[in-house]
């Protein structure tokens, strides 16, 4: 099987002597979904940032569809990882003065010189798919957040993205609001994206990923599948955490 | 209705009751500043009516809107004149058509060419010499082309002032903090007396185009700073989601980053428009004929000797008339751009 993301001991450290990632080695197959948990301050949000670029690291090799960097950040290699990778933040991150399909089409007119009407088209026809297209010319502050991160996932794939990221896509919205991204993210599992999902959702964990990886203090606990992670783990540290999370 | 006006009496009677009995002092400034305001305003309006004598005004009033412009061609900067406000009243009433719409910001600034070319005069048009230009027609261009000039050189500094590369941003704020720290009067002197100086022999530039210079150079530093604010109020977020998508720099700052801080800069920069406008008129003191300078000739005319009053007081006018147009415009732009984005 092809895979899409490899990375070797990827280490970084934001200040002296603390390890925000610390020897992180992982490998995602194309077309899986890899689901990334831990607790706060574990370092999920920097793993998923440095795979297009966003953060640095100081030690290591990534390798993202074929394309590798290593400690030397080399900035044409990022951008070029950048087009085929697609990202979706916590807090959506639209842009406020473009309607919700000018925020749509303005990577892929500009960066990958598509044809403006084709590209149109197919973004309505995203915006069809996740049933929001009565908003394309609306901005984004007249959405809700459940219809905004939706939008932001049409953004990210309306590159036509070979993987894509989810950095806690679902934390900042209403719980009432979360399922609508959910089943948005299950769609795509199902259509064979390759995937990274930082989130706490547990049952959507076990019902759509390949994978589960554990992060603690920015070194892996443990990647395992989620019918194992989830019933019975491996590591003491992880079955703390998923009994602190039911807990909740 | 009798009840209304029975009530209507009940608290004006318990008004004047607690006003003259239960707070003698207060009542009493009341009076002393309504009579003053009143007896103000008797006098002025018994000046304005009775004892004002404005034939100094109305005989000159050509000399107010074009200066010393030839008589037989003063259709061209009425032209010009008609044509701005005709596009004032279309963006305060806000265009129908949505191609306008669109393209108000490119018909607004193709006035300023047209204005110079209307003024100036050649393709056709018979050349009129820049000393004849002058009045209302003048302050405007000035203006105009000021800002014209200072607005994306403003912007270039801003973004200068943010450049990753040392020698630039030192630059951009060593020319902001020096342009910041001079008066404008000085920099209207340097414009007129230096800039001459500094040129190449043979090489000429008339006394409007070194006052907009001057003024462009002034206002930019200024503008440049107003931008900044607004580029510091674009969340860190915006860029990250930016470069996610795989924009450059370069695309960045156009479609992310200068749209949001025009926006939020919009009510400083007005600020700086009606300012620029009001201080078009130092330009009198070096000699240009624009309203005021044009206020401060005809004074000088035997005929209207000792008129100060009048004249100062209908370009006090003018100048409101001016500012609280442009005040107007920009209040309806900030609308238009704030409606549904929840700014």
């Amino acid at each position: 099987m092809e895979s899409v993301l490899i990375a070797k001991n990827i280490t970084k450290s934001f200040s002296k002597g603390i390890n925000a990632l610390n020897n992180v080695s992982l490998n995602l197959e194309k077309g899986k979904v890899l689901v990334v948990m831990g607790p706060s301050g574990s370092g999920k949000s920097t793993l998923i940032r440095t795979i297009n670029g966003l953060e640095t690291f100081d030690d290591g090799e990534l390798n993202v569809l074929g394309i590798k960097i290593d400690s030397n950040f080399d900035e044409k290699k990022i951008q070029k990882i950048r087009r085929r990778v697609g990202m979706v933040f916590q807090q959506f991150n639209l842009f406020p003065h473009l309607t919700i399909l000018e925020n749509i089409t303005l990577a892929p007119i500009n960066v990958q010189k598509r044809n403006k009407n084709e590209v149109k088209e197919f973004g309505m026809y995203l915006l069809a798919q996740m049933g929001i297209d009565s908003h394309a010319k609306k901005y984004p502050n007249q959405l809700s957040g459940g219809e905004q991160q939706r939008v932001a996932i049409v953004r990210a794939l309306a590159l036509k993205p070979e993987l894509l990221l989810f950095d806690e896509p679902t934390s900042a919205l209403d719980p009432e609001r979360i399922n609508e991204v959910l089943d948005a993210m299950r769609i795509l599992a199902n259509q064979g994206m390759s995937m990274i999902v930082v989130t706490h959702e547990i049952d959507f964990a076990k019902e759509v990923s390949d994978k589960v990886l554990f992060l603690d203090n920015g070194k892996v606990i443990e990647i395992s599948s989620p019918e194992i992670f989830f019933s019975n783990a491996s590591h003491e540290r992880s079955r703390k955490f998923l009994n602190q999370l039911d807990k909740n | 209705m009798s009840t209304k006006i029975n009530k209507f009496k009940i608290f004006f009677l318990s008004k004047i009751k607690t006003c003259i009995l239960l707070k003698p002092f207060s009542f009493f400034l009341n009076i002393l500043f309504l009579s003053s305001i009143i007896s103000l305003l008797l006098v002025s309006l018994n000046w304005i009516f009775f004892k004002a004598n404005w034939s100094v005004i109305n005989s000159n009033l050509s000399l107010f809107a074009f200066g010393s412009y030839p008589p037989n061609e003063q259709w061209r900067p009425s032209l010009w004149l008609v044509v701005l406000t005709f596009i004032a009243l279309i963006t305060i009433y806000g265009p129908k058509k949505k191609w306008l719409r669109k393209n108000l910001v490119f018909v607004w600034i193709g006035t300023v060419p047209l204005g110079i070319f209307l003024l100036k005069g050649g393709f056709g048009l018979i050349p009129v010499m820049s000393q004849n230009w002058g009045g209302l027609t003048l302050t405007i261009l000035i203006t105009s082309c000021s800002i014209l000039f200072s607005l994306p050189f403003g912007i270039l500094l801003a973004l200068g002032r943010r450049s990753s590369l040392f020698v630039i941003r030192k630059s951009c704020s060593f020319y902001i903090d020096i342009l910041r720290s001079i008066p404008l009067i000085a920099v209207l002197f340097f414009g007129q007396l230096l800039i001459p100086l500094f040129l190449p022999y043979g090489l000429e530039i008339d006394r409007v185009w070194r006052a907009i210079i001057a003024f462009t150079l002034f206002v930019s530093a200024y503008i440049a700073e107003d931008i900044r604010g607004g580029l510091q109020s674009i969340p860190k977020t915006q860029l990250e989601a930016a470069n996610s998508l795989g924009l450059n720099k370069y695309q960045i700052t156009r479609f992310i980053l200068i749209p949001q801080s025009l926006r939020v800069a919009l009510p400083a920069l007005t600020n700086q428009v009606i300012g620029l406008l009001q201080n078009t008129s130092l330009m009198s003191i070096l000699g240009l004929m624009e309203l005021i300078g044009i206020g401060r000739s005809i004074l000088a005319n035997p005929e209207f000797i000792g008129q100060y009053i009048e004249v100062y007081i209908w370009l006090a006018i003018v100048y409101w008339i001016l500012c609280t147009l442009m005040a107007f415009l920009s209040k309806q732009l900030e609308k238009k751009m704030s409606t549904n984005k929840g700014y």
